[in-house]
């Protein structure tokens, strides 16, 4: 009769392949995520806008007295720019915390000690804020597009806007990564969670208060690319087809984002070892 | 000598707050933070410079039309949209919600909480500490600014009252926002965000818009108390001198300090009566 | 447990104290009597002790029923910490103070003026040894170090009660050796002290006064040796060296106090509902030389280990 060794086995069944790693932190930062409510909330909140500009269309394509309210291309720009509050709000909500909570807890170590890369642990840390961060931007621009053909019934505006749809995606794209990885590196520099958001917050709001002191000093908006936010809205128009808001090129403004970016990640791959030596 | 109690056997209320005004001095002073406080009102001192040593050289694009913006008038755009629109809030939200939180999440809340004091001493105590912290830093750096942006274009003793207006407004905001968001953050468990949106959110729409809702916001008592005119840099501020309609500057500062001590006294009470539970 | 005319107050009294966390239940319905001296809290991780600790501590306030320390409600009463020295489980501490400053610091909440602080903070930091360490950064510290800091500034103030979460963690054997003699000197000198853990031979070395824990519920309090004595559920347990095991073994069989025996090398383990009955007949059995020498006569369950294990079950 055979006896079976019921001594410890290594594991024989299927594993996933290197690289999908950062898939697992995503969800599970996900899954914690929705647990809270307050969250929950704000996201439900944030499509409220949709709702109301769903609305607008629906009452443009059908009442010719409300023919004034007609969407332009300007009507998406402007839904994204509104969208700004609730990306602000849910970037400090959930982002802050992303590295600094980890920090805090000694979990780098225990992260990095595992087959996981620092770029797995840094894109699955991404994933959680950039998807939620799409929720409340590219998914319901992308949802209003859909709607406004629904309720004109015809192409037209499609035809007439082809680069609609890719330049909410661009757009959309190119704001939730830039942020993303702005607020990962903030969070990646300290433990305290409150600590990021005041240091996100004066980021984004002190550039812009800068701004606004040089364009008293200067009289125009030369030096808008100061303000990342104006970095921002300068491409979004450009991107829409739509004036330009700042004296400034665009093409200065995408290097900005983009040096930002780049400095981010600089950050990133600094800060996140598991290893943190103390002099 | 032996300790000095009260009746009741505590420490009485004053000193206690007096001794973790002490404690907490120290660490805020000599902690992170500070290094962010310092960037936060090293901007506008390293802007000011700019500006001067640019305007000095006459460079094209620091001027209005041919014309150099008078030393005064960009002090009180600095004044206003930097310091007391922006650096003051959120020196008042950075650090008044932390008070409690910071020594909560840190686990040193114990320390305090079971010692012979009020728990509402230990609020006060960290509240002084706060604005002394806030106040020992930014009130010299605006100085500074006045100190180099005011002279070209503008007589020093002219305007020197206005510098002393300025540097009691700006303390007072830091007193007031302060004193609210301490009492945000004892109430609340996520004071942060309530505070950013009340800050960044609430106060510019609400302030441009007209009606009573506007006493609803600090900014409200403070613009009235502003001695530079206010700038029209943008469509808010434009809206917002539309609809100004300010208070006298005695309703100001008395609507003020009924704030500032009205939301400490709460903060107090709330921290006397709520119980702090511990992450293991 | 008996409480006598004569008996002193207790120094801890609660009256059918709960505590719950939303849905959590942390403690449950304890209603108990510490009595001055050393006792100790006794119970797994996750039993309630730390909840308990902080509820007579004022930390949290009781969900239901009442808590009085030194014949006070504690809730929201910061003049009795004057009398009360808390040392907490939690690691933390202002770094960048110096271990001085940081007990002076606090000793300054308690009333005292700079000097006197200064004096006290520094008496204490010897006590428990940091001495040379006193001027140094906390953040410097290692874990032994700052355990023994806690301590400090829980003793610093000379209370009369003081209220220890784990306070041996992190200490080496040394460390702890002093830690339990200080504990037990501290009761000697008349103050009163309640001491957590759930190292149950550590909590042996400190006292016999103890209070059972588990499940946010008190399982028993009192003397450990009264305690084992009420269980007389749970059979006792005598192990005997003899050179004749087999036939002591059938000269203690002919009672009926023998429930069960077992024979080891050169030993025979018996179980017994009635020990008194059984050692007296061991003893003569011993005496006449009936079953041959005996060599050792052992008990594993007279102490905290087999008490905590029939309770916990």
């Amino acid at each position: 009769m055979a006896i079976h060794d019921q001594g410890y086995r290594r594991y024989g069944g299927h594993r996933e392949p290197h690289g999908t790693a950062w898939t697992v932190i995503a969800m599970a930062g996900l899954r914690a995520v929705f647990r809270r409510r307050a969250l929950l909330a704000v996201l439900l909140f944030a499509w409220a806008p949709f709702f109301v500009r769903a609305v607008q269309i629906y009452a443009a394509a059908n009442f010719p007295q409300a023919k004034f309210l007609a969407p332009t291309a300007d009507t998406f720009r402007q839904f994204l720019q509104q969208q700004g509050i609730f990306v602000f709000v849910v970037s400090v909500f959930v982002g802050a915390g992303l590295i600094a909570n980890d920090r805090r807890a000694n979990a780098l170590q225990l992260y990095l000690s595992k087959p996981l890369t620092r770029a797995d642990y840094v894109a699955g840390k991404a994933a959680i804020l950039a998807s939620l961060l799409l929720f409340v931007t590219w998914v319901p621009a992308l949802l209003l597009l859909v709607v406004q053909m629904a309720f004109a019934g015809n192409l037209t505006f499609l035809r007439d806007h082809l680069y609609l749809f890719p330049a909410v995606t661009v757009f959309a794209f190119l704001e939730v990564t830039m942020i993303t990885f702005a607020m990962l590196a903030l969070s990646s520099l300290s433990r305290n969670s409150r600590f990021v958001g005041i240091m996100y917050t004066a980021f984004l709001f002190f550039s812009q208060a800068i701004v606004a002191v040089l364009a008293v000093v200067t009289g125009g908006t030369s030096l808008s690319w100061i303000s990342f936010s104006a970095d921002l809205t300068q491409i979004g128009d450009a991107i829409f087809h739509l004036p330009l808001h700042y004296d400034m090129p665009w093409p200065v403004a995408l290097l900005m984002v983009l040096g930002l970016m780049a400095a981010s990640c600089g950050v990133l791959a600094w800060r996140v070892r598991g290893v943190e030596v103390v002099t | 000598m032996g300790p000095r109690t009260g009746l009741d056997g505590r420490t009485p209320f004053w000193t206690a707050a007096v001794r973790v005004f002490d404690l907490s001095l120290g660490e805020m002073l000599w902690s992170r933070r500070t290094i962010l406080l310092l960037l936060l009102v090293g901007a506008p001192v390293v802007l000011a410079i700019a500006i001067r040593l640019l305007q000095a050289f006459g460079l094209p694009g620091m001027q209005v039309q041919g014309v150099r913006v008078a030393g005064p008038d960009l002090f009180g755009v600095i004044i206003w949209v930097l310091f007391i629109r922006f650096v003051v809030p959120v020196l008042g939200v950075f650090y008044g919600t932390a008070l409690i939180a910071d020594e909560v999440d840190d686990r040193t809340i114990t320390y305090l909480f079971t010692r012979p004091i009020p728990r509402g001493a230990v609020l006060v105590g960290k509240y002084l500490a706060y604005l002394a912290c806030t106040a020992l830093i930014t009130l010299p750096a605006v100085a500074v600014v006045y100190f180099v942006i005011v002279p070209p274009g503008g007589s020093i003793a002219a305007t020197f009252p206005k510098l002393v207006v300025d540097l009691g407004l700006i303390a007072a905001g830091l007193a007031v926002y302060g004193s609210l968001f301490a009492f945000i953050g004892a109430w609340l468990n996520r004071p942060l965000i309530v505070g950013l949106v009340f800050a960044f959110g609430w106060e510019p729409i609400v302030m441009a818009v007209p009606g009573y809702l506007r006493h609803l916001t600090i900014a409200y008592y403070l613009q009235a108390l502003v001695p530079q005119a206010m700038p029209q840099d943008s469509t808010v501020s434009l809206l917002q001198s539309l609809f100004r309609d300010l208070p006298t500057p005695a309703t100001s500062l008395v609507s003020l300090a009924v704030i500032g001590v009205g939301f400490l006294i709460l903060a107090a009470r709330v921290v006397s009566s709520r119980e702090y539970v511990l992450e293991p | 447990m008996s409480t006598t005319a004569a008996a002193p107050a207790a120094v801890i009294q609660t009256e059918r104290l709960s505590k719950w966390y939303g849905q959590v239940i942390g403690l449950n319905d304890v209603t108990v009597a510490v009595p001055p001296g050393v006792t100790g809290l006794l119970g797994p991780n996750g039993a309630g002790k730390s909840t308990f600790l902080k509820l007579i501590t004022g930390q949290l306030r009781p969900s239901q029923g009442t808590v009085r320390v030194l014949g006070e409600p504690i809730w929201n009463r910061p003049a009795l910490f004057r009398r009360i020295g808390f040392c907490p489980e939690q690691d933390a501490f202002y770094d960048r103070m110096t271990g001085l400053d940081w007990v002076a610091a606090l000793l300054r909440l308690n009333g005292l003026d700079e000097p006197a602080s200064r004096e006290a903070a520094a008496r204490a930091l010897e006590v428990v040894q940091l001495t040379d360490a006193a001027g140094r950064k906390i953040g410097g510290y290692s874990k032994g170090m700052r355990q023994r800091l806690k301590l400090a500034q829980a003793i610093a103030h000379d209370p009369e009660l003081l209220v220890l979460d784990e306070p041996l963690s992190g200490l080496d054997p040394i460390a702890r050796r002093h830690a339990i003699r200080l504990i037990r000197d501290w009761g000697r000198n008349g103050r009163s002290l309640i001491v957590s853990s759930h190292v149950l031979h550590e909590v042996e070395m400190m006292t016999s006064d103890i209070l059972l824990i588990n499940n946010g519920r008190i399982l028993a309090e009192g003397n450990v040796h009264q305690i084992r004595d009420l269980i007389d559920e749970h059979p006792h347990t005598v192990h005997i060296r003899a050179d004749q095991p087999r036939g002591l073994a059938r000269l203690l069989l002919a009672a009926d106090d023998v429930l069960s025996l077992k024979f080891g090398d050169g030993s025979v383990t018996v179980e017994t509902a009635k020990p008194d009955v059984f050692y007296g007949r061991l003893t003569a059995l011993a005496a006449s030389g009936e079953a041959g020498p005996i060599h050792e006569v052992t008990s594993p369950d007279d102490n905290l280990q087999a008490v905590f294990r029939y309770l916990v079950k």
